[in-house]
């Protein structure tokens, strides 16, 4: 048996089977806010967790909530999108830079 | 006959109605002509012109009334002692029926003459005057004035030889000797005391208490103590609760043959005072025993009789509290083997249901025992073995059964069976203090069964955490469930990512699905994520994946957490096809044997670009699998070459690698600990600023009493760490210390 195993591995072509298969692979992964800082400056809790009013309103819901988003502005700073809308109805200006205020993109 | 006042002759009316009268007191025979006749002449007097004459009416019947009585006494006692009960009580019987008759034939005298006069209820009630008094000066109704004249002129002569008489048949009848006067006199004549009374609308009883309850309490109480002492000379507490359980059952019987209802209690009252609380020390004195060796029925005697003594059931409590405890910690000692989990939850939960049950019958489910169920499971489930010393495992132990239950591995036991056991396991977990330290270890397990799929069934998991965010609250669970949500939201994604593939016509070459779990929720922060070169049969899933999502998503980045990951592999060189699971790493070195057969362990570590941890683990559980050789007995990164074994044979044409990844390392147990220990600071720091910010200044003890308070729903903060944590705010100039007193805190804005 050996011998034969020996003459697979000689003479590849003929044989289309390999030795190791790959048939099935159950990948996991972490998804995270691709943010340069992991805080929300406007609340102070971390962007990957929902932001401190969502956190006290979603205390009736029986799931975490997935709605509170990330908002990035020009100069690339993130906020929660909660935090900041509304922040922006006092200030239309980036509460790190003071840049004037605009979206850039916001997490989906 | 006219209803008009006319003249009437006194003398002659009055003869007629007292010969009626005599019929009637005396329960004869009178015809309804002559009763109708005298019902008109009562009347006929009371509006007589021109004066009436009702107040002489009244005055002739008193004084008829009181020369009835007198010649009744005299009838009562000719007989002699022996008699004297049993004719009272036929006179009486007779006397007062038939004064209740002459009562109505009296109606007319009764409700226009007297009722006017009188005071009303509420003066009677609350008025400060002495009923007594007030009735005597006044006149009264018929029915009243001859129940009044039988007090005054057959009790009062009569009374104390009476008593004499009754407490006399009573004495009797506790000896169980044949009753020398009819019971139903005996009865009758001490009803009488407060039929007689009846009439009063303030201190009704005022007769039958102090002229017989007070004596019969005194001499029953005389009795008691009597046989209380001759009783206790046998020295047996249970004969002794037997006995006086059912002497008082006898006595309450007793009274409620002879005695008025409002006497009961007070019997029984006396009772337990001489045959009880005044022996507590000689009850004691077996408590211990029969907490021991539980002797139901003893205990529950114990129980009602201790019962009725205030406080003296705290000592019973006590003793069961702890005899509770000792069986609890008994229970969990020297818990070893493999399932000193199981053993240690069911153990404890066989205690805990054993006594539950103990107390619902022996103790009748009293709060108190309740109490000391819950106190000593408290203390037996948060035990610190060698005095405190070690840390407690309950939390790490109850989390681990959970897990056991939950895995799909779980042998033999059908669905709902799981599920009670889960439902039983949340009495263990109420109970834990470290309810944070269990919610670690639980969040871990959960991980581990959601992402190697080991999960046995997800409606139980589902159920599980609804109960455990039933008994702590949704912030305790929240991430439990958003890692569940993560579940289900990958399995869409997969879908998703299915279609997108067959749309666009890509053939991956292998069978990829993946899960995406959210930063933060799951509790894989410590593992950081090893440099690794991904083997090129990957490549394609792992950028089509990534496209997609990020087609898909906005802002996101994807992490691969490949320790994580478990790819099949068919091992097509040997006698059998066989296949089997392994992990990304795992699979990775295997794959670099596709054209070779000896490796050295330098060369796979550096194509595949892992640290020295990551590979000796892997390599080992490789070998240890026998699917690969080693030429050294120890694997050493340098110099080991690594072979391929080409004879490798198992049983089983399906099998899994697993021992590298599954198992709970002391150094995870660590890592779960210290990972408490550092949440614990931060809540604890959070509860102090908070605490500080809402009152600026406040003394020392009051702080940790209020962070204690606080932190007590998930777990019980040691002084120390809370002292740890204020010094830490100071050096951080959250708060400062006053500067009158080192012993105050004061919040800095």
């Amino acid at each position: 048996m050996a011998d034969e195993n020996d003459n697979d591995r000689i003479d590849d072509n003929q044989k289309p089977e390999k030795m190791f298969t790959l048939k099935k692979w159950n990948a996991v992964a972490m998804w995270s806010w691709d943010v340069e800082c992991d805080t929300c400056a406007i609340c102070r809790v971390q962007v990957m967790d929902a932001c401190l009013r969502c956190q006290a309103e979603s205390k009736k819901d029986s799931y975490g909530k997935q709605d509170c988003v990330v908002v990035w502005g020009e100069c690339n700073h993130s906020f929660h999108y909660c935090c900041m809308s509304l922040w922006v109805k006092q200030n239309n200006r980036c509460p790190l830079c003071q840049q004037e205020w605009s979206i850039q993109r916001m997490g989906k | 006959m006219s209803l008009k006042p006319r003249q009437v002759d006194f003398n002659a009316t009055w003869k007629a109605i007292k010969e009626t009268i005599r019929g009637v007191i005396t329960l004869d025979h009178v015809p309804r002509t002559v009763w109708n006749d005298r019902f008109s002449d009562v009347y006929s007097l009371c509006v007589a012109y021109p004066e009436p004459l009702a107040d002489r009416l009244y005055a002739e019947t008193r004084q008829y009334l009181i020369d009835h009585v007198a010649q009744l006494l005299i009838k009562v006692q000719q007989d002699g002692e022996q008699s004297l009960v049993k004719n009272y009580f036929l006179y009486w019987t007779q006397y007062s029926a038939g004064s209740r008759y002459l009562h109505s034939l009296y109606l007319y005298l009764n409700q226009q003459h007297i009722r006017t006069q009188r005071m009303s209820d509420a003066e009677i009630i609350y008025g400060s005057i002495d009923p007594n008094v007030a009735i005597q000066g006044d006149q009264m109704e018929i029915g009243e004035l001859a129940l009044q004249v039988w007090q005054t002129n057959m009790i009062s002569p009569l009374g104390h030889r009476l008593v004499k008489l009754l407490l006399e048949a009573i004495d009797l009848d506790r000896a169980g000797l044949p009753p020398k006067i009819p019971i139903e006199a005996v009865k009758g004549t001490i009803l009488s005391f407060v039929e007689v009374q009846a009439y009063r609308k303030k201190s009704q009883l005022q007769l039958y208490v102090e002229l017989f309850e007070m004596p019969f309490l005194n001499a029953s109480g005389e009795h008691f103590k009597k046989d209380a002492a001759i009783l206790l000379q046998e020295r047996n507490v249970s004969l002794y609760m037997e006995k006086v359980k059912a002497k008082i059952d006898e006595e309450l019987f007793r009274a409620r043959q002879f005695l008025y209802s409002s006497s009961l209690p007070k019997v029984a009252d006396r009772c337990q005072q001489h045959m009880i609380a005044e022996h507590l020390q000689f009850l004691y004195s077996e408590c211990q025993n029969m907490v021991k060796f539980e002797q139901r029925k003893d205990l529950s005697n114990m129980y009602d009789l201790l019962k009725t003594v205030p406080n003296a059931l705290v000592s019973l409590v006590d003793t069961v509290f702890d005899h509770i405890k000792n069986q609890g910690l008994a229970a969990i000692h020297n818990l070893q083997g493999d399932s000193v989990h199981i053993n240690f939850v069911e153990n404890l939960l066989t205690v805990y249901k054993k006594y539950r049950a103990l107390i619902n019958e022996v103790f009748k489910s009293d709060q108190n025992f309740m109490g000391a169920l819950d106190k000593a499971c408290n203390s037996v489930i948060n035990h610190r073995p060698n005095d405190g010393r070690s840390p407690c495992r309950s939390p790490e132990l109850l989390a681990k059964y959970c897990d056991t239950l939950l895995k799909k591995s779980s042998k033999g036991i059908c669905e709902s069976e799981v599920d009670e056991k889960l439902s039983e396991s949340i009495i263990i977990f109420k109970y834990i203090d470290d309810k944070d330290v269990f919610q670690k270890f639980y969040s871990r397990s959960l991980a581990k069964r959601l992402i190697h799929q080991q999960t046995q069934s997800m409606d139980a998991e589902e159920a599980m955490i609804n109960r455990l965010k039933q008994a702590c609250g949704y912030e305790f669970t929240s991430k439990l469930h958003r890692m569940f949500t993560d579940m289900s939201v990958s399995a869409d994604l997969n879908n998703k990512f299915q279609t997108f593939l067959n749309n666009d016509k890509i053939e991956l070459g292998i069978n990829f699905g993946i899960y995406v779990l959210q930063a933060g929720a799951w509790p894989l922060g410590q593992a950081v994520v090893t440099p690794f070169a991904l083997p090129q049969q990957l490549e394609k899933s792992v950028q089509m994946f990534e496209s997609f999502y990020h087609n898909k998503f906005n802002g996101r980045k994807l992490t691969w957490l490949h320790h994580l990951c478990q790819a099949e592999l068919k091992l097509g060189y040997l006698r059998k096809p066989y296949v089997v699971t392994v992990q990304t790493f795992q699979m990775a070195i295997l794959l670099l044997f596709e054209k070779v057969d000896t490796l050295s362990c330098k060369e796979i570590k550096e194509t595949l670009q892992l640290n020295s941890e990551q590979f000796k683990r892997h390599a080992v559980s490789l070998v240890d699998s026998k699917l690969l050789l080693a030429d050294t007995e120890d694997i050493d990164e340098f110099e080991t070459n690594l072979r391929l074994n080409l004879d490798y044979s198992n049983k089983r044409t399906k099998f899994r690698i697993t021992a590298a990844v599954q198992k709970e390392t002391p150094h995870e147990v660590e890592q779960t600990m210290n990972s408490v220990e550092e949440d614990r600071k931060m809540y604890l720091q959070a509860a102090i600023v908070r605490i500080m910010k809402s009152r600026k200044v406040l003394k020392h003890n009051l702080l940790i009493q209020e962070v204690y308070s606080q932190s007590k729903v998930s777990f019980a903060p040691s002084v120390q760490l809370i002292k740890k944590c204020i010094e830490s705010l100071i050096d951080k100039q959250y708060i400062e210390r006053t500067p009158h007193s080192s012993e105050e805190y004061s919040y800095v804005a």
